[in-house]
């Protein structure tokens, strides 16, 4: 399973792409929303799961969620937001915009993951070896 | 019709306590009042608030100690990082903690891009016009500062 | 980096000796997730690392550290996610076609600070087959403090974050400086009170569902067999027990049996059973 990390932070996109990793994802990864539609239009297998970063440069979070939603061929991959934007005026907005689910910065990687079972996307995992 | 007053010193450092608890595991500490906290090589994360309150929130330190943040963030030794590396998390704590502070204040309010830059030594110790604090981590002090007004 | 299978198994082994839990392969995350910050707070380069360094000098006060980390009585909202799906799949469907009062009652029989029973709630909620119904919940714990927020509804940002959908949060909860206040509403629909499940129950009528989940494990047998006898007490006869996924009433008291109900189970009284309950 493929998942999309769009976050203007690499740090950021370090962190939750290695959770991710560990159970079981292969991540790809874009700074900036325009960045993640090019990703996703040159994608021959389309992410499961997109993580969502809301304030970047060029193209916001937001924005990116809308310009999913409008293309029926993407509808098969689920959008959760990952920021620190916290009120909830914001979470309904994005909710509104076509995100699925929303997991506030900061989180504890458990939060990330339980995100993930809510969404039925935490693959399981198998032996990994010693 | 919410007022919103400009972030308070136990706000600011409410959000600091959760970053660094959430995202370092590790937790800071007031910066002991004896303690000479002058930077000599500092590194300065600052993000903007707009809106019902303008201003900025600023975070400095030792560029050893910004190293040290983004090693326990990533998991990873200090020595492994590229200074981009450094400067990105960095950028990436004052970019939560602005969030943070700005969740809990309500009203209209839009959180700006992390900017973070080397800083020469007497930027960060005015805190005593700015409502700024200063904590401690690893041995280092972190100077936090809420600027009032545009840049 | 994951956890490794020597890792995961040297955990299991503990935690299960130290506390009869039992965490079920596919749990690695769980492990990880809890051990990371205590390994860092060593210095270990990873948590194989750090679960190496423990199995090596086996001191007390470290493994004590592991086990509470993986056994602490954990605030997860909608814990464990299946037995709310049984619930509002197949457990308050079916009562709803046996109670003409449109009234169900049910008590969280350690609380905590108040996820599971306000969870119960939400899941009735959502339930349309009661939608216009009354639900009676009650809610206890053994601590007072616990209680007290429990009661207060206020939950911390990271709290809302741990398993709480974000279309419950922004329905059921309003933001409140720093912390998350649930609705007054569905707060005022519990009483919570001060219980010790070791002791006698005081008066409080019959239950349709009872939640005493990860509670058990904490008793000897000999207490474990008369708190669910007690219970089957207070039990309608028709109603429904969820228990924790590592306790289980076999052996303890036969008078239950497990039923399944979707992807999880649940404990009713055996019909032969029901009518010697005094």
């Amino acid at each position: 399973m493929r998942a999309l990390i769009v976050d203007d932070s690499r740090v950021m996109r370090r962190i939750v792409g290695k959770l991710l990793e560990e159970v079981g994802y292969d991540v790809v990864e874009a700074g900036d929303g325009a960045e993640a539609v090019a990703v996703l239009e040159g994608s021959a297998e389309l992410p499961v799961l997109a993580c969502v970063d809301w304030n970047m440069p060029v193209m916001d979070g937001l924005t990116f969620v809308g310009e999913v939603r409008r293309r029926p061929e993407w509808r098969s991959v689920t959008l959760m937001m990952v920021t620190t934007e916290s009120e909830q005026e914001q979470i309904v907005r994005a909710l509104a915009a076509g995100a699925h689910e929303y997991l506030i910065k900061p989180f504890t990687g458990e939060a990330l993951l339980e995100k993930l079972d809510l969404l039925g996307l935490l693959p399981a995992r198998t032996g990994s070896g010693a | 019709m919410t007022t919103v007053v400009a972030p308070d010193e136990g706000l600011v450092r409410a959000a600091v306590d959760l970053v660094w608890s959430t995202m370092l595991f590790a937790t800071v500490e007031p910066w002991p009042s004896g303690l000479d906290a002058a930077l000599a090589d500092g590194v300065r994360a600052t993000i903007e608030l707009q809106g019902d309150w303008n201003g900025r929130l600023a975070l400095t330190c030792p560029a050893g100690l910004a190293g040290e943040i983004a090693g326990a963030m990533i998991g990873t030794a200090a020595a492994d990082l590229s200074a981009e590396d450094v400067h990105d998390a960095l950028g990436e704590v004052v970019n939560v903690v602005g969030g943070t502070v700005k969740g809990a204040l309500g009203g209209e309010l839009a959180l700006g891009l992390p900017d973070v830059r080397p800083c020469a030594a007497d930027e960060a110790t005015d805190e005593a016009t700015d409502g700024g604090f200063v904590l401690g981590w690893n041995g280092a002090p972190i100077h936090v500062q809420v600027l009032a007004g545009r840049p | 980096m994951s956890i490794s299978t020597t890792s995961f198994t040297f955990v299991r082994e503990l935690v299960r000796a130290e506390s009869a839990i039992v965490l079920e392969p596919g749990k690695e995350y769980l492990v990880e997730a809890r051990l990371v910050p205590l390994a860092r707070r060593g210095g270990h380069a990873g948590v194989d690392a750090y679960v190496a360094d423990l199995a090596a000098r086996r001191n007390p006060a470290d493994l004590k550290l592991v086990v509470e980390a993986l056994t602490t009585n954990e605030t997860s909202w909608f814990r464990d996610g299946d037995p709310f799906t049984a619930l509002r799949e197949s457990v308050f469907p079916a009562l709803a076609r046996n109670r003409p009062s449109r009234t169900i009652r049910v008590w969280a029989a350690a609380c905590s600070s108040g996820q599971e029973p306000y969870s119960i709630l939400m899941t009735a909620q959502d339930t349309p087959e009661l939608a216009g119904w009354k639900i009676d919940m009650l809610a206890t714990d053994l601590s007072q403090e616990m209680l007290d927020r429990a009661r207060a509804g206020q939950y911390s940002q990271l709290e809302v974050n741990r398993g709480l959908p974000a279309t419950t949060l922004v329905r059921h909860f309003r933001r409140d400086g720093l912390n998350w206040k649930i609705d007054p509403a569905l707060a005022a629909q519990v009483q919570f009170r001060q219980l010790n499940l070791v002791r006698p129950f005081p008066p409080m009528g019959r239950f349709d569902v009872v939640f005493l989940r990860n509670v058990l494990i904490y008793f000897d047998l000999a207490t474990k067999r008369d708190i669910l006898h007690r219970v089957r007490q207070v039990m309608a006869p028709d109603g429904h027990l969820f228990l924790g996924a590592a306790e289980m009433t076999m052996g303890v008291d036969d008078a239950w049996e497990r039923v399944p109900a979707g992807r999880s189970s649940v404990y009713r009284i055996r019909e032969e059973q029901r009518t010697c309950v005094p």
